[in-house]
C-alpha cells in the first residue's frame, strides 16, 4: 500500500514540477500588477521550442530548456513593457500574445517534427525513473525554490518593489520604484519560469510533439496560481493537487466511470473551490490579488503632446490614493 | 515679493543677501478649465518654516506637487540654491533633498513600514533584505518623537501614523526641504506639540519646511513666514512676527473673513428621541472590540458631538450606526424601528445623510463626475435616473457651497482636496432630512468654509428639526456645534455634558485619560 502511494507520488514528480514552476512564474508576473493572459500561449510556445531544440541538438536538454526559458522571458518583458509604457488593456495585450504564442509554436514545432521523423531512433526528453532517487531530488528542489521565491518576494527590496508595483504603481513610483524596470524584471523572471515549466512538461512528461501540445496546461497553471493566492508555499500544495488530477485523470475516470468532459473540468472546479475557501477565511487579506492587477498605468509626462495628454488625462492618483481605515 | 528674513529670526538665519534655497519664478500651471497657478514668484529661505495658506482650490497642493515633481509647470523656472533645476519626477525631487508628505499619504497599504521606506533608499541594492533598514528607521523616528513598529503592514496604521511614516521616510532620504501638505492636522494635541518641536529643531539645524494647513493659529505658532495664495496667485508673504490672525484671514478670504467665528452656534431645541443606541458592542478591524457597551441618545433638534482622540471607537460606532459594521451585541433604534439588522440603504431612504472618515475613499467615487456622485445616492434617484433633476441639484450645490470646478461633469478626482470634501458635504447635508451622521465633517475644508458648513448643519438642526450625530477630532468643532458633548475613550463613553456646561479642560482630560 505504502509502496503504491510512493509510486504514485514519484510518478507525478515531473508534471508537478512543470506546473509548480509555471504557476510560480505566473504568480511573480501578476504580483507586479501585470495581468497575465498570455500564459497559455507562451507555455505552448515553450513546449514547442524545447521540443524543437531537443531535436536540433540531438537531445541536449540543457540547451533546449535554456532556449525555451529565454524565448518565454522575451515574451514576458514585451508584455510588461507594453502594458506599463502605454495605456493599453492588459487583457487585450495578453490574449494577443497568447494567439501569437500558439501560432509561433506551430511554426517552430512542425519543421522539427519532420526532422525527428527523418532521423532513425531520435527520441527527446528525459524520463524520471521512479525507482531512482531523482524524484526525491525534484521534490526537495520544489521546496527549496518555494522558500527562495518566498524570501525574494517577501523579504527583499526587489520583492517589495514588485508588490508595490502591483498594489499601486503611481504610489510606488512616488516612493522611488522604477515601475517599468521592476515589471520588466518580474516579467522576465516570471516568464522564464513559465518557459522552464513548459520545457519540463514537454521533455520529461509528454516527450512527443504534435500541433497543440500543451494547450490548456498554461491555463491550468493559471488556475493553480490563483487557487493558491499566488503564494509560493501554498502553490506547492495546489500544484501537487492539480498535477495529481492531471496525471491520474484517466485512471480516476476509469475507476469511477466519470465522463471525460466532466473529468476535464475537475481541476477548474478545484480551483474555484480553493478560492472560495480562502476568501471565506482570514487568509483573504494575505492572499488577496494585487490591488492594481490588470489596471492601466500611465504616467503623465511632459514630453507628450498636449493633445495626447488631454485625451489620456491620468491624474497623479497619489493625491487621492486612499488611506485605509485607521 | 517675498520678504527677506531678518538675521535675528532663526538660529541659522541668514544675512539678507542669502540665496534662497527655493526660488520660484513665474510658475504657471493650468489644468483643463482652470489656471491652478498663475505666475507664482516666491522665495523660501534655508532654516525657516514657511506656511502656505489659502482657501480651498487656491493652488497650494499644486504648488508643492510641482516642487515634488508630480506635476511639471507649464511655464516658469524653479531654482534650488540659486541653480535652475527641472524636477520631472519625485525621484528628481528626492535627489535635490525635497520630500513631500501629502494630504493623503502616498504609501502602499499592503507593504510593511520598512518595505515602504526601503523602496526609495538607494544605498540598499535591489536584492538587499528589507530588514536591514530597521535600525535606521527606529533611530530616525526617535528624533521625530514617535514610535513605529517597522514590521506592521501599513493598512493597520492610522491616517496620522501613516503621515509620520512618510516624514521618517523623508528624513531617511536625507531631506533638506520637507513639504507638509495638510499633514498631521489630526494629530492628538500632545503629539502635535512634540511634532512642532521637531519641526522647529529641524529648521534650526538648517532644514527648511513648507507647511500647508487650514489652521491659521497653528501656522502662526510654528511658521516664520506665511505666504497666502488666492485663485492661483500670491497675495503676499509676511513674517509671522509682524502680522495677526485677522490680517492673514483678510488676505485669504477678503470680505468673507469677517464671518469667521468660533463662538458657540445658537442652541438647538431637543425634542423626541430619534436615534437610540443601547449597550452596543462593535469590533474594529483587528477583531478586538472597538466599541464596548456604548449607550447614547440623539434627539430631534439636537447635535450630539462625540469628542475623542482618533482610534477610540468613534469611527466604529459611527459605522455601526450607518449599518456599515457588524453589531456584535446591543441595539440601534431609529424612529422607533430596530435597525440593528437593517441596511444602509434603508437608512438612506429614510433621510439619513452620512459623511464618513477618509472622504476621498468612502465618501465619493473619485473617478466619477460630480453628477454621478450625486445620482448614486438612493435619496436622489431610484432605478431610473432623472439627469435633468440631478443636474439642477448639482448646480445648486456647486453654487451654495462654492465648489471650485469647471462644471458638474468634472470627475471628482480633478478637484482640490477641500473641494472634493465640499461635494460630499453638500450632497449629504441635502440628503439629511431626518438625521446627519458624520465623522470630521469639515476635514480638509478651509476655515471660512468649515464655519459655513457648521452653520448650515446647525440651521438644519434648528429649522428643519433634524438630529445630528457628529464625531470630530477637532475640539473647536465639537464645542462650536454641539448641544450635547459626549467624550469617548477606549470604546466607552466617559463623559456626557450639556454644551453650555462643558469645560474644555475637563473634556480634554477625559479624552486622554
Ligand atoms: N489634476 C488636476 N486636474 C484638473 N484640475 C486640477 C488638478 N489638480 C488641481 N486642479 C485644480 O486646480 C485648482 C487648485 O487645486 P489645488 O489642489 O492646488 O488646491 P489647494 O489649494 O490645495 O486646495 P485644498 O485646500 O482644497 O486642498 C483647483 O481648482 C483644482 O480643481
Ligand atoms: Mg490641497
Amino acid at each position: 500500500m505504502l509502496e503504491a502511494i510512493i509510486g504514485l507520488i514519484a510518478g507525478m514528480s515531473s508534471v508537478f514540477l512543470a506546473y509548480y514552476l509555471a504557476a510560480l512564474g505566473h504568480a511573480i508576473v501578476e504580483k507586479s500588477g501585470v495581468l497575465n493572459l498570455a500564459i497559455d500561449g507562451v507555455f505552448v510556445l515553450s513546449v514547442a521550442v524545447a521540443y524543437a531544440q531537443a531535436v536540433y541538438t540531438r537531445n541536449n536538454l540543457l540547451i533546449s530548456i535554456l532556449t525555451a526559458m529565454i524565448v518565454a522571458a522575451i515574451f514576458g518583458m514585451l508584455l510588461a513593457f507594453f502594458v506599463t509604457k502605454f495605456p493599453i488593456s492588459h487583457g487585450a495585450t495578453g490574449l494577443s500574445m497568447m494567439f501569437l504564442g500558439y501560432g509561433l509554436a506551430s511554426l517552430v514545432g512542425l519543421p522539427a517534427r519532420n526532422i525527428q521523423g527523418s532521423i532513425e531512433g531520435l527520441e527527446v526528453g528525459y524520463t524520471i525513473d521512479v525507482h531512482s532517487p531523482v524524484w526525491v531530488i525534484v521534490y526537495i528542489a520544489i521546496i527549496l525554490i518555494g522558500l527562495g521565491a518566498l524570501f525574494l518576494i517577501n523579504k527583499t527590496k526587489i520583492g517589495a518593489a514588485i508588490r508595490a508595483a502591483g498594489e499601486d504603481p503611481a504610489a510606488a513610483e512616488a516612493l522611488g520604484v522604477n515601475v517599468l524596470m521592476v515589471r520588466l524584471f518580474a516579467g522576465a523572471l516570471g516568464f522564464a519560469l513559465i518557459g522552464l515549466g513548459g520545457a519540463i512538461f514537454e521533455l520529461s512528461y509528454v516527450q512527443v510533439w504534435s500541433e497543440g501540445t500543451g494547450i490548456g496546461h498554461g491555463w491550468l497553471a493559471f488556475a493553480v496560481s490563483l487557487s493558491a493566492g499566488r503564494n509560493p508555499i501554498l502553490l506547492i500544495l495546489s500544484s501537487s493537487v492539480f498535477a495529481g488530477l492531471v496525471k491520474y485523470m484517466t485512471a480516476i475516470q476509469a475507476m469511477y466511470n466519470i465522463p471525460q468532459d466532466l473529468a476535464k473540468m475537475l481541476p477548474f472546479v478545484a480551483a474555484i473551490l480553493a478560492m472560495v475557501i480562502f476568501m471565506a477565511t482570514p487568509l483573504r487579506r494575505r492572499l488577496a490579488p494585487p490591488k492594481s492587477l490588470g489596471k492601466i498605468y500611465f504616467r503623465e509626462e511632459k514630453e507628450r503632446s498636449e493633445k495626447y495628454k488631454k485625451n489620456c488625462f491620468v491624474l497623479d492618483s497619489s493625491f487621492f490614493s486612499e488611506v485605509d481605515l485607521s | 515679493m517675498a520678504t527677506q528674513p531678518e538675521s535675528s529670526n532663526t538660529f541659522f538665519s541668514s544675512p539678507s543677501k542669502e540665496t534662497p534655497i527655493i526660488k520660484l519664478e513665474g510658475i504657471t500651471k493650468s489644468f483643463p478649465g482652470v489656471k491652478a497657478l498663475d505666475n507664482i514668484n516666491l522665495e523660501i529661505y534655508r532654516g525657516t518654516v514657511h506656511a502656505l495658506l489659502g482657501e480651498n482650490g487656491a493652488g497650494k497642493s499644486t504648488l508643492v506637487k510641482i516642487l515634488y515633481g508630480i506635476y511639471t509647470p507649464d511655464k516658469g523656472q524653479i531654482y534650488i540654491d540659486g541653480k535652475p533645476v527641472r524636477i520631472a519626477s519625485p525621484m528628481d525631487a528626492i535627489k535635490l533633498g525635497i520630500v513631500m508628505v501629502s494630504q493623503s499619504p502616498v504609501i502602499i497599504d499592503r507593504l510593511t513600514v520598512e518595505e515602504n521606506i526601503v523602496l526609495g533608499l538607494e544605498k540598499f541594492n535591489m536584492f538587499a533584505p528589507t530588514r536591514r533598514v530597521r535600525s535606521k528607521i527606529i533611530e530616525v523616528s526617535k528624533t521625530v518623537g514617535v514610535k513605529i513598529d517597522t514590521t506592521t503592514e501599513v493598512w493597520k496604521l492610522s491616517y496620522t501614523q501613516k503621515q509620520l511614516v512618510e516624514i521618517v521616510r523623508g528624513l531617511l532620504l536625507g531631506a533638506r526641504v520637507l513639504l507638509l501638505d495638510e499633514a498631521i492636522t489630526y494629530l492628538p494635541l500632545e503629539e502635535k506639540s512634540r511634532f512642532y518641536k521637531f519641526i522647529r529643531q529641524f529648521a534650526n539645524e538648517g532644514g527648511t519646511v513648507i507647511i500647508i494647513t487650514h489652521k491659521i493659529p497653528e501656522a502662526m505658532d510654528v511658521a516664520d513666514y506665511i505666504t497666502v495664495l488666492r485663485r492661483g496667485k500670491v497675495v503676499g508673504t509676511v513674517p509671522v512676527k509682524n502680522t495677526s490672525i485677522e490680517e492673514i484671514r483678510k488676505m485669504m478670504f477678503g470680505e468673507k473673513s469677517s464671518e469667521i467665528t468660533y463662538e458657540r452656534l445658537p442652541p438647538g431645541n431637543p425634542g423626541e428621541v430619534l436615534l437610540q443606541i443601547e449597550d452596543l458592542w462593535v469590533k474594529g478591524d483587528f477583531g478586538d472590540y472597538a466599541v464596548r457597551g456604548t449607550s447614547l441618545k440623539v434627539r430631534k433638534g439636537e447635535v450630539v458631538g462625540i469628542a475623542g482622540v482618533a482610534g477610540n471607537g468613534q469611527k466604529e460606532l459611527i459605522q455601526a450606526v450607518m449599518r456599515l459594521r457588524h453589531v456584535d451585541k446591543g441595539k440601534i433604534i431609529f424612529e422607533n424601528v430596530d435597525i440593528t439588522h437593517k441596511t444602509t440603504h434603508f437608512l438612506r431612504l429614510n433621510g439619513v445623510g452620512y459623511i464618513p472618515d477618509l472622504p476621498a475613499k468612502y465618501g465619493v467615487s473619485i473617478e466619477n463626475t460630480i453628477l454621478e456622485n450625486i445620482a448614486i445616492v438612493p435619496t436622489f434617484s431610484s432605478e431610473i435616473i432623472n439627469w435633468k433633476r440631478i443636474r439642477a441639484l448639482a448646480l445648486k450645490m456647486i453654487k451654495e457651497y462654492e465648489v471650485k470646478t469647471p462644471g458638474p461633469e468634472t470627475p471628482v478626482k480633478f478637484l482640490s482636496g477641500g473641494n472634493i470634501m465640499k461635494v460630499l458635504v453638500a450632497r449629504e447635508l441635502t440628503a439629511a432630512t431626518k438625521m446627519l451622521v458624520a465623522y470630521n465633517p469639515t476635514r480638509a475644508l478651509d476655515e471660512a468654509t468649515a464655519i459655513k458648513v457648521r452653520k448650515i448643519i446647525k440651521s438644519k438642526v434648528i429649522n428643519e428639526n433634524i438630529a445630528a450625530l457628529i464625531a470630530s477630532e477637532d475640539l473647536d468643532e465639537i464645542f462650536q456645534l454641539s448641544d450635547t458633548i459626549v467624550v469617548m475613550n477606549s470604546g466607552k463613553i466617559v463623559g456626557v455634558f450639556p454644551a453650555e456646561k462643558a469645560k474644555r479642560e475637563e473634556v480634554e482630560h477625559l479624552m486622554v485619560m
